[in-house]
């Protein structure tokens, strides 16, 4: 079977609130899967669902071949949204006993933690108590408490939240390590741009249901190309140009009008050009602007989040 | 080694390897030590009261006071006595200001004043202390003891000879035919209550204890969002039972220090004693008993706070939950002193058919044999509920450690109702 998770016709009820609503998705193995959505829109509920912490309502989980993720859950890697570690253990006790449970024994534990903090720049903190770490590095510790076993499935949820740059830069590199390495790897997250370079596949997620499922660049094909022109132009000279659907009108830095102007499916954007030379109209900037995972991502959850 | 010892082994090495636990381990038989002799010492240590003895009965009873107070009763008087000359000014006033104004000399701590005619004598006995009423009772005493012989001289009475009859009773010997010897009572026969109820007021300490350990650190694993990361690497299961065998680890290494150290010091210092409790222990089976309900008792309650502390992220969170546990837990308390004297009454033996009861009561009742069937019965009724508990807490435990929010005990009942399987 080429999918390390495969989930068909998942839901998710509690009480009389459905946070999962008939979700089918499937997650290849060794590739990175980018499980987007608003908040509150069923990411931790279905992570929770595949991980075996809570059952589904309906619908079937498959996990590394296996019906309930309890029984493979050695194989599995798992970084919660809200990060916790006993803060009176040093990262390299906390990595060795969470890698214990994991099946991964404490002494060659002790050793690939050692060596996986340090290449986190966090060998000198590798014996002080984690209460006593900043908030970045403890979530380091805790990046590297999940996958100091060399799980096949690595699932991250929200793993950029609360990083600095520089630290979602090294986060980045560990995930495209941990890809490479052969892992298969689901994070969620809300911030567009971490999905956009890493993912191979994304899932989007809206009020419990599937709004998307595909490639990166068959999501920005969801979102309307635009137009950006500035120049001593009216609004009704930018809407008259072919192929334009609607156009957003704001000041640039010089003072002159700033149009963007969202294209309707199928238009070219050179015609567009053509047509304003034809007419002869005063254009200063002229950009075809490709859309964004965050303007597919608008455009497919409706403006919602 | 299994995930649940793993996580007992890492439950057990948090709190024993904390300077905290090795302090308070060893500072609890000093503290025990102190509570025991501090009336004593307080005593020893305190000087004699400073009293003035005014007799305005001109019978003499003020040196019959005077002569009591200055006997001296283990190495010290029971009080210094000052004159307080009076000046021709009231008695009252003048001890009124001696009571309060150092000033006005050696300051007093009481003063007793006799005065009345004949035999309508009459104390009274100015003092500071309000609570304490020994002094005034020691001197009430002399006054009587010296009225009384003077009537009986009166009436030709020799008090020598009724001090001799009032000594006079008979020999008592108490016989049982449960005693050790079948025949007379001695302290190793009453020995076996005494110790029965320490061993059941011991279970409810450790109890008690080892389950607040198992609420801290849920609570602490909750509000540290340890938890989940816990469910996703072990199931709520094996946390729940880890946890509860690295504490139950914790709490046994705290028995076997204190019963190294107190059994070592009874046997030096107190031998026959120490064979005494010893025989009481093994030969009346104190020892299987206690183990048993400590294990019954332990799972009981261990699982009934884990899984509150499952819900809570905050110990006054916990507290609201516990409250009515925490007044069941008192019951118990009150009763357990009455099994030392009454181990057979009908309200112990009801009581001891209530499971939460069970391990303390049984536990003090021991001693006093109860018979075999009541003792089957109310451990297989205890180890039934402890089953029922334990599945409901480990409910509890899961549907709690994902939760999130406040939540009461309708809340609780309806999240274990609802819980995954």
């Amino acid at each position: 079977m080429d999918a390390a998770l495969q989930l068909d016709g998942v839901t998710k009820r509690y009480g009389g609130f459905t946070a999962v609503n008939d979700l089918s998705f499937s997650a290849r193995r060794g590739k990175i899967l980018g499980f987007l959505g608003p908040n509150g829109a069923g990411k931790t509920s279905t992570i929770r669902m595949v991980l075996g912490l809570v059952e589904p309502t309906a619908g079937k989980i498959d996990v590394l071949g296996a019906a309930d993720a309890r029984a493979v859950r050695s194989r599995i890697g798992f970084l919660p949204e809200e990060r916790g570690l006993y803060r009176r253990m040093t990262p390299i006790d906390a990595i060795a006993f969470l890698g214990s449970l994991k099946g991964l024994p404490a002494k060659e534990g002790r050793k690939r933690g050692m060596a996986m903090l340090e290449a986190q720049g966090l060998g000198d903190a590798a014996k002080r108590q984690i209460r006593h770490l900043s908030k970045g590095m403890a979530q380091k510790v805790q990046l590297i408490s999940a996958i100091v076993h060399e799980p096949e499935l690595v699932i991250l949820d929200e793993p950029f939240s609360g990083l600095d740059p520089v630290n979602q830069q090294a986060l980045e590199s560990v995930i495209r390590g941990l890809a490479e390495r052969g892992a298969t790897v689901i994070f969620s997250t809300h911030v567009m741009q971490h999905a956009e370079r890493l993912c191979d596949h994304v899932v989007l997620l809206a009020r419990g249901r599937k709004v998307f499922d595909g490639s990166v660049a068959q999501a920005r094909g969801h979102a309307p190309r635009a137009l950006v022109l500035e120049g001593a132009l009216s609004e009704a000279d930018v809407a008259g140009l072919p192929g334009v659907a609607s156009v957003m009108m704001a000041t640039a830095e010089d003072g002159h009008p700033h149009y963007t102007a969202a294209l309707a499916k199928g238009a070219a954007g050179q015609d567009a050009l053509k047509a304003a030379f034809a007419r002869n109209l005063d254009v200063s900037r002229f950009e075809l602007k490709e859309p964004t995972l965050h303007d597919a991502f608008i455009t497919l959850t409706g403006g919602e989040g | 080694m299994s995930r649940l010892l793993k996580i007992a082994a890492r439950e057990y090495v948090a709190y024993v390897k904390t300077v905290g636990f090795w302090l308070s381990m060893l500072l609890m038989p000093v503290i025990g030590g102190a509570a025991i002799s501090a009336p004593t010492l307080l005593d020893r240590s305190a000087p004699p009261p400073t009293v003035a003895v005014i007799d305005q009965t001109g019978q003499g009873y003020g040196q019959a006071v005077i002569d009591s107070l200055k006997a001296v009763h283990g190495g010290k008087p029971e009080a210094t006595v000052v004159d307080v000359p009076l000046d021709g000014r009231p008695a009252p006033e003048v001890i009124r200001k001696r009571l309060t104004d150092e000033g006005a000399g050696e300051r007093l701590t009481a003063a007793v004043i006799i005065h009345g005619a004949g035999e309508a004598v009459s104390i009274d006995f100015w003092s500071n202390n309000l609570l304490d009423r020994s002094l005034e009772q020691s001197i009430s005493g002399a006054v009587t003891d010296e009225m009384r012989d003077r009537r009986l001289a009166s009436l030709g009475v020799d008090t020598q000879a009724l001090d001799a009859v009032q000594a006079l009773k008979p020999k008592v010997a108490s016989f049982s035919a449960r005693s050790a010897g079948g025949g007379e009572v001695g302290m190793r026969d009453r020995l076996p209550g005494i110790v029965g109820f320490g061993a059941a007021f011991l279970l409810w300490s450790m109890i008690l204890t080892g389950a607040g350990i198992l609420l801290n650190s849920v609570i602490e694993e909750k509000s540290n969002r340890v938890l989940e990361v816990l469910l996703a690497s072990a199931s709520s299961a094996e946390i729940m039972f880890g946890k509860i065998l690295g504490v139950a680890g914790v709490t046994l290494t705290v028995l076997s220090v204190w019963a190294s150290v107190g059994g070592t010091l009874l046997v030096v210092t107190q031998p026959a004693l120490a064979a005494d409790i010893g025989a009481v222990l093994l030969g009346k089976g104190l020892v299987f008993y206690f183990a048993f309900y400590l294990i019954g008792g332990y799972l009981l309650y261990a699982a009934i706070f884990i899984a509150v502390g499952a819900f809570c992220e905050t110990t006054r969170e916990a507290q609201t939950l516990l409250g009515p546990v925490m007044a069941l837990l008192t019951i118990p308390i009150i009763f357990m002193t009455q099994a030392i004297r009454h181990p057979d009454a009908p309200i112990l033996e009801i009581l001891s058919w209530i499971p939460p009861f069970t391990p303390f009561l049984m536990t003090a009742r021991a001693a006093g044999e109860p018979p075999l069937w009541e003792v089957i019965g109310t451990g297989a009724l205890m180890l039934a509920t402890v089953g029922v508990v334990v599945w409901l807490s480990g409910r509890a435990f899961r549907a709690g450690a994902l939760s999130t929010g406040k939540i009461d005990l309708k809340g609780l009942i309806a999240k274990i109702r609802g819980a995954e399987a």
